[in-house]
């Protein structure tokens, strides 16, 4: 368009020439500076928004100090140990709501700090509020620990002793030994993950494999079963020597204690199977909490949750997210490209294809959870039903395809997404100047050959954009999911080492559920809420990525295809 | 290359001419797959709501005569295989439903029986009374059992509670309530007076022990024509006089305590009353008069206790002989003494089918699922098929207000499931399009001034080079999952806005009027100054806001005090009576309005900066200054691109589930108030549908909600596009 020329100076800028509220008002600039003010609103909004998440979810990771306060109300002295996790001021009323009032106060504002005291199931409840007012003393103790425990949330505390076998053991340097032990326990732990998941759960598959097989035969009607019962056999064997490894390793894991002190004066024992990791925040150096905090975003990344997703990390999430938008992204992008050459390039163009072009457009207004409506209807109970009936019989009465799943999730998000990438291609052809069709079909071209060497290369990028953006909104979406496929927990992968490899009937977790089930159906909303700003940084990370590849992309593309023109 | 194309010429352009046809054919039927696929949906949606509007019908499919005089009971089981049959001489029949040839017979009682009641509420249980004046209770069993494949259905009838029974001296009625572990007996004697007999730790297989007895006034009235009905749940105790429609209410929940609750009637002046029917969980009566009338009575509180409450009528065309109602729901089938039969629901308050039996039958039953009826005449059996799929649904009852039962009034109510098995599911629509259309205006209310002013501004007034850096940003937001902001509306600003309510709303004012002074200032600054502001207002504006905006939210008690005297929160509460929810429209139209912002931004924007120049040149020319060419050109050239950018904003806002979901409790409540929380469409289908029965009433409702979320943007997003098209062409013109 002309208008890049536009400068804001065009509009006559007369009035500063005079002053007075009076004519200032008349002159409309007033108006102006609103207008620029929702703007402003807007820019605060979105900036706000990404910081607040970023800030929030970022810091979670970051090893904080633990304080150990002292403070003293008319219940009597209390000792508690923890990390500040927040600070607010409230009012005097909300003060005397809150049924505190124990201690008078004259000000109008109380200021209160809310301290993750951790220690479930030692010392309940792990997460309390302190009044400023009624601390006594507050210091950070240099031996204070914190244990990153298996179940339970974190622990605080001092260490007493360690225990082999329940015999205390004295070692010189303490921390030294508890680093090493924790080390061993890992280790065990991480193998006693391998044979579960990898040699349980395989024969565990073999042997429903087998179960559906003699079904199978048993519906055909044969009576021999023979084989199967000597392959079972077989593997029920295999099955009492991966246990038997499996307990061996656990009676290891048994065999170390340790003793806290915790805050209050109390030792407690923990089993140190359940211990994680083990830090000394007050101690650490900026470089060590630096290496701590890389490595707890490392363990987000790539562990599973534990605790009902309150803990540990969002693997399985991820892999399910990025999983269920790749398969989307091999369905959508061959059926949007075709349908978008196909209203472009082969039908005869006529009101009937215009009205087709706006339905198409419309679809992208229609709203997610409407797909997955469809999705859950006609795919899983109907479509779904019938495979079932046709083919997994011998699986029956449990659904295989009949139920919620990874190729119906998929499926639903690429209905839902065609229509972008349909409107975008169609941009990109429409572009496509119709010379170069002419030209190509004047030299001899067929139009097969048009389309595959002329048109579809140029229209590349659009594609590209298309399909990103395709990406970046069933990254996002949530609603139709939950219909179509998603829990809250999954027990497997739906890719494993078991043949076909990849489960497509498998349900998944994702990203943007997980926070929906954190942030809402968790048991413990003050454990669980770090946890969700970490998940939502990380989903706002990966769209507003894939946002800014389409653009980029699409410039680069467009300003090659421009010279190729030129 | 070429040298080689040419030398396989032939043979390449017959290749060439496969790959050019079959591409053809692919993109073709790709194409046109993809389309159907997108028209499927619509497709599909209809094809689950049509079935709600099927006729229903009744049919006769059979007739057996089969000779079966003295015939109390008939009931059958689920699947409709064996009909049971209670005979006066004290059996039990089990009879095929083919054939109606028996199968197998056992005895239930040790004399003949006088009559049969079936146990409130169960299925399979009864009481009859035997001629030598007792008592006795039995249980029907159908169990289906495997051997191999072959399927096999065990029939049986056993006395239950060892053969224990309770004597029946001079009873003139009685009626039994049975729960997991108690047991109640209602009696009464001769001499008009009531005794209910309570027998707890009730086991099948175990005697019963000595009852306590709860004895209750007599009501003194002709005991013949008295009738007693134990209530929903064993709580309540109906006392019927036939002749005159006259009723009382015994409040037993206390056996310690009978007491009576309240004396009507359910007669009316100039009608005879002829016989009162319980609907299934016993809460309301179906009422049968002489003048073909058919009223539906229902057990309502009010201030001074429960009364039975006329809430409906039927045409009864003649006068109604017999009623029955279903096993499962609220339906029956209403009997004229010439036999014509009508199938009927309460709740919708519709006549469903119609069918003359030829006479009055002896005994008449559902079957359990409501499908099959069996009338049995002395010397014969009819059955009868029953189509009936959605009675529950009418137009009145979807959008319309419904007398449910235990209501003091119509109201409008969605409450689709409840953990009782007699439960009335309440389908009215219109508290989800309340809730849809509430969430959608405050979104709007936020959205649409906030998202056009922005776009009016940076397509007129911003400089370039911070629009290129504004317009994506802003248009990334689009892309934020909702699932987000939900979570940040739920879990960070809703706590936000409850505690600093009076912030939150003076900044409405405060940031407007603050940027306004700020503005007026740089006016005072030197001309060479506050001319390089021009086209950075809005990045000047920036600091002013969170400045502004901070020291409002940190001083809220101080505010709250000189503004309401007290919290905002209470004021509210005390003063206006506004209850306040922490989940509310308020919150939503902020965050739903952030999410609709983008979208409204973007378009109208689009359009905005698309308005020819030389209109704009012209107008200055002519002397307009640039706020009047902008309202008077500018914005009137653009508005049909702003309409469609709202319409598409609205139909973002209708449709949206997360936030909606996230951030209100999602009471189906019908409250214009801002600080109540509400219930749509999208976040109803969210919540409801993964637990819905496939092909059940709900489970097409929610279709329908779809559909009608479906249309709504459909229509809202054509609107659009059809007032964008015409914008186009406008602006081709100008």
């Amino acid at each position: 368009m002309e208008t890049s020329e536009k400068l804001p100076q065009d509009f006559g800028a007369f009035h500063r020439q005079q002053l007075g509220i009076g004519l200032w008002f008349k002159s409309g600039d007033p108006w102006i500076w609103l207008t620029a003010t929702a703007v402003g609103a807007c820019i605060v909004a979105v900036l706000g928004l990404l910081g607040l998440i970023a800030v929030k979810g970022l810091s979670h990771f970051w090893p904080s100090d633990v304080v150990t306060i002292n403070y003293a109300n008319d219940f009597g002295e209390f000792r508690i140990a923890g990390e500040i996790v927040q600070r607010e001021s409230i009012g005097r009323n909300q003060y005397l709501e809150a049924g505190s009032n124990s201690t008078a106060i004259e000000t109008d504002q109380v200021e209160r700090w809310m301290i993750k005291s951790g220690n479930r199931r030692i010392n309940a409840p792990d997460f309390r509020w302190v009044y400023k007012h009624e601390i006594v003393q507050q210091l950070k103790a240099t031996d204070m620990l914190v244990f990153e425990r298996s179940e339970w949330g974190n622990a605080y505390g001092t260490l007493v002793g360690i225990k082999e076998h329940g015999q205390s053991i004295e070692p010189d340097n303490p921390w030294i030994e508890l680093q090493k032990r924790i080390d061993r326990v890992t280790d065990l732990r991480d193998e006693a993950r391998r044979i579960q998941k990898g040699a349980i759960n395989r024969i565990n598959y073999k042997l429903e494999k087998l179960r559906l097989e003699k079904r199978k035969r048993e519906l055909k009607g044969e009576l021999d079963f023979t084989d199967i019962e000597i392959e079972r056999d077989r593997l029920n064997a295999e099955y009492l020597v991966e246990e038997q490894r499996l307990r061996d390793i656990i009676t290891q894991l048994e065999r170390d204690e340790i003793e806290i002190r915790i805050a209050d004066g109390r030792i407690s024992t923990i089993a140190l199977r359940n211990i994680i990791r083990a830090w000394l925040p007050n101690e650490m150096s900026f470089w060590q909490k630096l290496g701590h905090y890389f490595s707890s975003i490392w363990i987000f990344l790539s562990q599973e949750s534990r605790e009902a997703n309150t803990e540990g990390g969002v693997f399985p999430a991820l892999f399910g997210t990025v999983l269920m938008v790749l398969l989307m992204s091999v369905l959508v992008t061959p059926f949007g490209v075709i349908a978008a050459l196909y209203l472009r390039e082969y039908a005869k163009q006529g009101p009937f294809v215009q009205l087709i072009r706006i339905a198409v457009n419309n679809l992208a207004g229609v709203p997610s959870i409407v797909y997955g409506v469809f999705g859950l209807g006609f795919f899983i109970y109907l479509v779904g039903g019938s495979l079932d009936d046709l083919f997994f019989q011998a699986a029956q009465p449990a659904p295989t395809f009949g139920t919620p799943g990874l190729m119906w999730a998929s499926l639903t998000l690429a209905l839902l997404t065609v229509p972008v990438v349909i409107v975008s291609t169609e941009e990109g052809l429409t572009r496509i100047p119709s010379e170069l069709r002419e030209g190509s079909l004047a030299l001899g071209a067929t139009k097969a050959e048009t389309m595959f060497k002329i048109i579809l290369p140029m229209a590349s990028p659009s594609i590209l954009t298309g399909v990103i953006l395709a990406i970046a909104r069933a990254a996002g979406e949530v609603a139709p999911l939950m219909l179509v496929g998603v829990v809250k927990l999954a027990p497997t992968l739906p890719i494993d080492g078991n043949f076909p490899f990849l489960h497509l009937d498998r349900k998944f977790m994702h990203l943007g559920f997980h926070i929906y089930d954190l942030g809402f159906q968790s048991p413990n909303v003050d454990a669980a809420r770090p946890l969700v700003f970490a998940t939502a940084f990380l989903l706002v990370l990966i769209i507003v990525a894939l946002n800014l590849t389409a653009i980029t992309l699409r410039n680069r593309l467009e300003a090659r295809y421009r010279e190729a023109l030129l | 290359m070429s040298e080689i194309a040419s030398q396989q010429l032939p043979r390449l352009s017959r290749r060439r001419q496969l790959v050019d046809g079959a591409t053809r054919h692919i993109v073709g039927a790709g194409g046109v797959a993809v389309i159907c696929a997108i028209a499927l949906i619509m497709g599909y949606l209809v094809w689950v709501i049509v079935p709600m509007l099927a006729p229903s019908s009744i049919k006769h499919a059979a007739s057996h005569s089969v000779d079966i005089e003295g015939t109390l009971h008939v009931a059958t089981d689920d699947t409709f295989e064996t009909a049971t049959f209670v005979r006066s001489n004290g059996i039990v029949e089990f009879r095929d439903t083919k054939s109606f040839e028996l199968i197998q017979e056992s005895r239930v009682a040790d004399g003949d029986i006088d009559s049969i009641k079936p146990i409130f509420p169960t299925s399979d249980s009864y009481a009859v009374a035997i001629s030598n004046k007792k008592l006795a209770f039995f249980r029907v069993a159908h169990v289906v059992r495997f051997l191999g494949d072959e399927r096999r259905i065990e029939n049986s009838a056993t006395t239950l509670f060892e053969d224990s029974i309770v004597e029946l001296q001079d009873v003139a009625d009685y009626d039994i309530y049975r729960s997991e572990s108690t047991l109640r007996v209602a009696l009464l004697r001769n001499d008009g007076s009531l005794v209910v007999n309570a027998y707890d730790d009730v086991d099948d297989y175990f005697e019963l022990d000595q009852p306590r007895e709860a004895p209750i006034p007599s009501w003194n009235r002709n005991v013949e024509h008295i009738q007693i009905v134990m209530g929903p749940r064993g709580r309540w105790l109906f006392e019927i006089d036939t002749s005159s429609g006259d009723y009382r209410l015994l409040n037993i929940a206390s056996i310690r305590r009978p007491r009576v609750e309240v004396e009507g009637s359910m007669g009316l002046e100039n009608d005879q009353f002829l016989s009162a029917t319980p609907v299934l969980g016993r809460y309301s009566f179906l009422v049968a008069y002489q003048s073909g009338m058919l009223a539906h009575w229902s057990l309502t509180p009010s201030e001074e206790g429960s009364h039975l409450q006329q809430i409906r009528n039927f045409d009864g065309r003649g006068p109604i002989a017999k009623v029955i109602t279903e096993h499962r729901r609220k339906g029956f089938l209403a009997i004229g003494q010439q036999g014509l039969a009508q199938l009927g629901y309460t709740t919708s308050r519709r006549i469903l089918a119609r069918i003359d039996l030829g006479r009055l039958p002896e005994v008449i039953e559902f079957s359990p699922r409501a499908d099959r009826l069996l009338a049995i005449n002395p010397h014969s059996i009819d059955v009868y098929n029953v189509v009936n799929k959605h009675p529950e649904i009418s137009w009145s009852t979807l959008w319309g207000k419904v007398w449910y039962e235990g209501y003091q009034e119509p109201v409008h109510s969605w409450q689709s499931s409840s953990a009782d098995t007699d439960f009335e599911p309440k389908f009215s629509l219109t508290p989800l399009l309340f809730g849809t259309i509430k969430a959608a205006f405050y979104a709007m209310l936020v959205a649409t001034p906030l998202a056009i002013m922005g776009a009016i501004y940076t397509a007129v007034f911003m400089s370039p080079g911070m629009r290129k850096l504004i317009k994506p940003g802003i248009e990334i937001m689009a892309a934020l999952p909702t699932v987000i902001l939900g979570f940040l509306a739920g879990l960070w600003l809703a706590p936000i806005v409850e505690s600093h309510l009076t912030s939150i709303m003076l900044l409405i004012v405060i940031l407007p009027v603050g940027v306004l002074i700020c503005a007026f200032l740089t006016t005072l600054l030197p001309r060479h100054v506050s001319a390089r502001f021009d086209g950075w207002f809005a990045a000047l504006s920036v600091p002013i806001l969170v400045i502004l905006g901070y020291l409002t939210l940190t001083n809220d008690a101080w505010l709250s005090n000189l503004i309401f005297g007290m919290d905002a929160k209470l004021w509210f509460y005390e003063k206006a009576g506004i209850d306040y929810d922490q989940r509310n429209a308020l919150v939503i139209g902020i965050a739903m309005g952030l999410a609709v912002i983008p979208t409204i931004f973007s378009i109208s924007e689009d359009a905005i900066y698309g308005v020819p120049q030389h209109l704009v040149h012209g107008s200055l020319a002519l002397g307009a200054t640039r706020w009047q060419t902008l309202v008077r050109v500018v914005l009137l050239t653009a508005s049909p691109g702003i309409f469609s950018a709202v319409m598409i904003g609205l139909g973002r806002a209708v449709g949206e589930t997360m936030i909606v979901l996230m951030a209100t409790g999602n009471t189906p409540i019908m409250d214009i108030n801002i600080f109540q929380g509400m219930r749509t469409f999208a976040a109803n289908i969210a919540v409801e549908m993964p637990e819905s029965e496939v092909g059940s009433t709900h489970f097409r409702i929610l279709f329908l909600t779809a559909f009608v979320l479906f249309a709504l943007t459909f229509l809202f997003n054509t609107i659009a596009e059809v007032v964008r098209q015409r914008l186009r062409s406008r602006y081709g013109n100008l």
